[in-house]
């Protein structure tokens, strides 16, 4: 990637990121948004974060990038994340679990 | 006499945001650190990819910016970014008629700063308005672009001596795995999870990440048809 590119990449971003933190507040500070909006709106994060893990795990090279140890770390950061209820214990478990199968096999 | 008082009441305000501020900054350690290794791992040069806090200042679409940089397009990155930071627009909404009596300079600037803890603590704190508010949402939120910013750089610095077998190129995936299931509260939102996932999954082919919009605009629908069949269930139980 060219540094002009990148410029231009992270300052599109950094507009994007700033009208959507700031249209509402700015341009439409009472009307509320309409309820199915605001109901289809909930489930962005967990769409977008989750198509986003499985597109990281293949590091753009299709179902081929993706590996028998990632794989592992990510299934016990879940199980971590979903009983512990904590991102850093869902981390260290996911790490610890990669480090420990890549030792071993 | 009076302003003084006023000044010191303030000042008060500011002590009480940054204790306020500080305990909800301790689980964004480890992403800040992450996101400093993601950095000195992009195929953007380093000191851009730096920029994206100063720039952009939202980790979520800062790790997708610099981490994607090597396989999308400017078009996929952007629209992914967009798609990211379509929760801003939820809290911005929300936040919204908190800032209808504050000064115009600062409805500009208050949304800068609009991370996922400052929308925590500001839209919970329902007893404070105008000026007070205005200091506390300031003072939280630019504690957190400092802290942030220092984070990051820090992880830039302690990633780049890290050796490659160490794979922490695995990290962000794992940390936003760990946020989606941390953000899961009901049915919908494990349906939406699961078919942005598996859509995805079979999309990865799709050229330039665009598999990422795919997979998160189908989660998205299916989230909401989840919603809308859950509350007919619910309300054809109570009648």
């Amino acid at each position: 990637m060219t540094a002009f590119a990148a410029v231009t990449a992270v300052l599109s971003v950094g507009m994007i990121t700033y009208v959507s933190r700031a249209g509402l507040i700015v341009f439409l500070a009472d009307r509320p948004l309409p309820p199915n909006i605001t109901r289809a709106l909930r489930y962005v994060g967990p769409a977008v974060l989750s198509a986003l893990t499985v597109n990281l795990i293949a590091g753009g090279e299709g179902i081929g990038g993706v590996e028998f140890v990632e794989i592992a770390a990510l299934v016990v950061a879940i199980i971590v994340a979903a009983t512990a209820r904590n991102l850093i214990a869902a981390l260290v478990a996911g790490m610890t679990t990669l480090w420990l199968l890549l030792w071993l096999l | 006499m009076d302003s003084d008082e006023r000044d010191r009441s303030l000042d008060g305000t500011t002590a009480e945001a940054l204790r306020a501020a500080i305990p909800l900054f301790i689980p964004a350690i480890p992403f800040g650190l992450v996101l400093g290794v993601a950095i000195t791992d992009s195929a953007m040069p380093t000191a851009v990819a730096w920029s994206t806090n100063l720039a952009i200042f939202a980790g979520a679409a800062q790790l997708a910016t610099v981490s994607l940089a090597a396989t999308a397009t400017w078009l996929t990155l952007v629209a992914t970014a967009a798609v990211i930071n379509l929760r801003h627009v939820m809290y911005s909404a929300a936040l919204s008629p908190r800032f209808s009596d504050q000064p115009r300079w600062f409805r500009w600037v208050g949304p800068f700063f609009l991370i996922d803890q400052l929308f925590a603590l500001t839209s919970l704190r329902t007893e404070m308005s105008g000026p007070r508010w205005r200091r506390f949402y300031l003072s939280a939120g630019i504690f957190y672009f400092v802290s942030w910013t220092a984070l990051v750089t820090l992880g830039l610095v302690v990633g780049s001596s890290i050796p490659t077998e160490w794979r922490l190129d695995v990290a962000p995936a794992i940390m936003f795995a760990g946020l989606v299931v941390l953000g899961l509260v009901n049915r919908p939102g494990i349906v939406a999870a699961a078919v942005g996932a598996l859509v995805c999954l079979v999309a990865l082919d799709v050229p330039n990440s665009g598999g990422i919009l795919v997979g998160a605009v189908s989660g998205v629908i299916a989230g909401y048809v989840a919603d809308v069949a859950d509350e007919r269930r619910a309300t054809a139980r109570a009648s």
